[in-house]
């Protein structure tokens, strides 16, 4: 399978804060989402992809092509979404599009058209008077106007309505028929990908977790219940992070397997969403 | 990368509207022709930083498919691009108001525009954003406080220099500058380049 994008031992640090040792390859016609907590390093790992922050160490590459020798050639095939809004906030959208137009060599005016009349876009008025959904929207409408094969977005779908986000979920989904397609986004909103995503990538402190598609993330891991006197020092290496109460525990395992072999049906086994499975992580790794 | 520099004027439509009026005012104040040439020339291109200073506007220029070469040489370039259009618009503007000025006029505006601009342009690149357009503003007013009394002087004293001198050493003199200027503006050039090279953004 091809990859799009492909991180070799990324290393970005900051003061305070690192991206380490990333490995991370996305596969080309399939929808990746990729999650973690709020500065857990996704927009610094977005923006290596894009070039705006070159790693201390490691390698990037893009459609196979290094940004030293093929910036634009890469650039030209990627569409960005970012989560704040990024064009001049005093122009309206017809002029934003004068000066984005230019800078492709694949632009579309009729799809651009298009999809300004679909979303509803105002092309007279100053983005700073478009609402969060709206300004979302325009930045969609700007993204997907030049046939891009790979959609980079960072948490487009934050601090939008659930209606919008549905919308946008959809939209994305429509993208996909053209096989060719990719698309990468990052959010926290993991209910979003149970709905879209083939792969989900997980980034925990700066670490990547796991990238695995979604079948095999729920094949993986799994929640388990039971009673607080079947832990003991042996039985707790199958677990990722567990969470005791009065009442008893819950456990993330990502050893299903040796979970039925070592307590059988005295536990309850269910299936781990994204959220459980970001929230036990977050207790740190009790691993063995 | 032509692109880049069009841009600016897209960005600056409304600004733009207070180009020629701006230019008018200068003249009624009786503002000496060097200095009008040369604040004429300022206009576009430091708008253009006072936008782009800010993160927003270099995360959408550098996602775009530009390289960061691509669009410092566009500041550089088009600063010059900018300028010629300004001195061609107060030239006119000059005219019209039938207010003498001479080619020295014109030399002079426009070496300081560009000492000034190779001076200022990589302190944009070191500067938080925020403090960068104070620090250009205030040094902006200072220069143009002091440079009446200096372009004066200059004017007077260019002229002593005709008379006394002949024509080929005023060439050599006028050729000397702009080697000299053109020099300061490639090596601030080179510098801003280089910091933008290594930018986070």
């Amino acid at each position: 399978m091809e990859n799009v994008i492909e991180l070799k031992n990324v290393t970005k640090k900051f003061k305070g804060f690192s991206v380490n040792n990333i490995n991370l390859q996305v596969k080309r016609g399939f929808v990746t989402g990729f999650i973690g907590a709020n500065g857990a390093g996704k927009s610094t790992t977005i923006k290596t992809m894009m070039n705006l922050l070159k790693p201390d160490a490691g390698e990037v590459k893009l459609f196979g092509l290094d940004y030293k020798t093929h910036e634009k050639e890469i650039k030209e095939r990627i569409g960005f979404v970012y989560d704040g809004n990024i064009f001049f906030e005093g122009l309206n959208l017809k002029d934003i599009k004068r000066i984005v137009a230019p800078a492709y060599k694949h632009w579309d005016d009729t799809l651009f058209d298009q999809y300004v009349e679909q979303f509803e876009l105002p092309l007279n008025k100053a983005i700073k008077t478009f609402s969060k959904g709206m300004q979302m929207k325009a930045s969609l409408a700007i993204a997907l106007s030049h046939h891009a094969e790979l959609i980079i977005m960072d948490e487009p779908t934050a601090g939008l309505d659930p209606i919008f986000r549905r919308e946008l979920l959809d939209l994305l989904q429509e993208l996909m028929v053209d096989g060719n397609r990719t698309i990468f986004f990052s959010t926290h909103i993991t209910t979003d990908l149970d709905r879209i995503a083939d792969y989900i990538a997980f980034i925990q402190k700066g670490k990547l977790v796991f990238n695995q598609s979604i079948h095999d993330v729920a094949e993986n891991y799994a929640l388990v219940k039971g009673e607080l006197n079947l832990l003991d020092r042996d039985t707790e290496k199958a677990f990722v992070h567990i969470h005791r109460a009065s009442t008893g525990f819950e456990a993330l395992t990502d050893n299903i397997k040796a979970v039925k072999n070592i307590f059988g049906d005295t536990v309850i086994i269910e299936r781990a969403s994204l959220e459980d499975i970001m929230y036990y992580f977050k207790g740190g790794i009790h691993h063995a | 990368m032509l692109n880049l520099i069009k841009r600016d004027v897209i960005l600056q439509k409304r600004q733009l509207l207070f180009y020629i009026p701006f230019i008018v005012f200068f003249i009624l104040m009786g503002a000496p022709p060097v200095l009008i040439f040369l604040v004429a020339s300022i206009f576009i291109p430091f708008n253009t930083y006072a936008y782009d200073e800010k993160v927003e506007t270099n995360i959408l220029l550098n996602s775009l498919p530009y390289t960061r070469t691509e669009i410092i040489a566009s500041r550089y370039l088009g600063a010059i691009a900018y300028m010629i259009l300004s001195i061609g618009v107060t030239s006119v503007a000059l005219l019209a108001f039938n207010k003498h000025f001479t080619m020295a006029d014109i030399a002079i505006g426009s070496g300081l525009f560009l000492l000034f601009a190779a001076l200022t342009f990589p302190l944009f690149q070191i500067f938080k954003q925020g403090y960068i357009t104070t620090v250009i503003l205030i040094s902006f007013i200072l220069l143009t406080w002091i440079s009446r009394p200096i372009a004066l002087y200059i004017n007077e004293h260019l002229t002593a220099i005709i008379d006394f001198v002949d024509n080929t050493s005023v060439t050599v003199l006028y050729i000397g500058a702009t080697f000299f200027i053109m020099l300061i503006y490639i090596i601030s050039w080179g510098i801003t380049h280089s910091i933008y090279q290594r930018k986070a953004f």
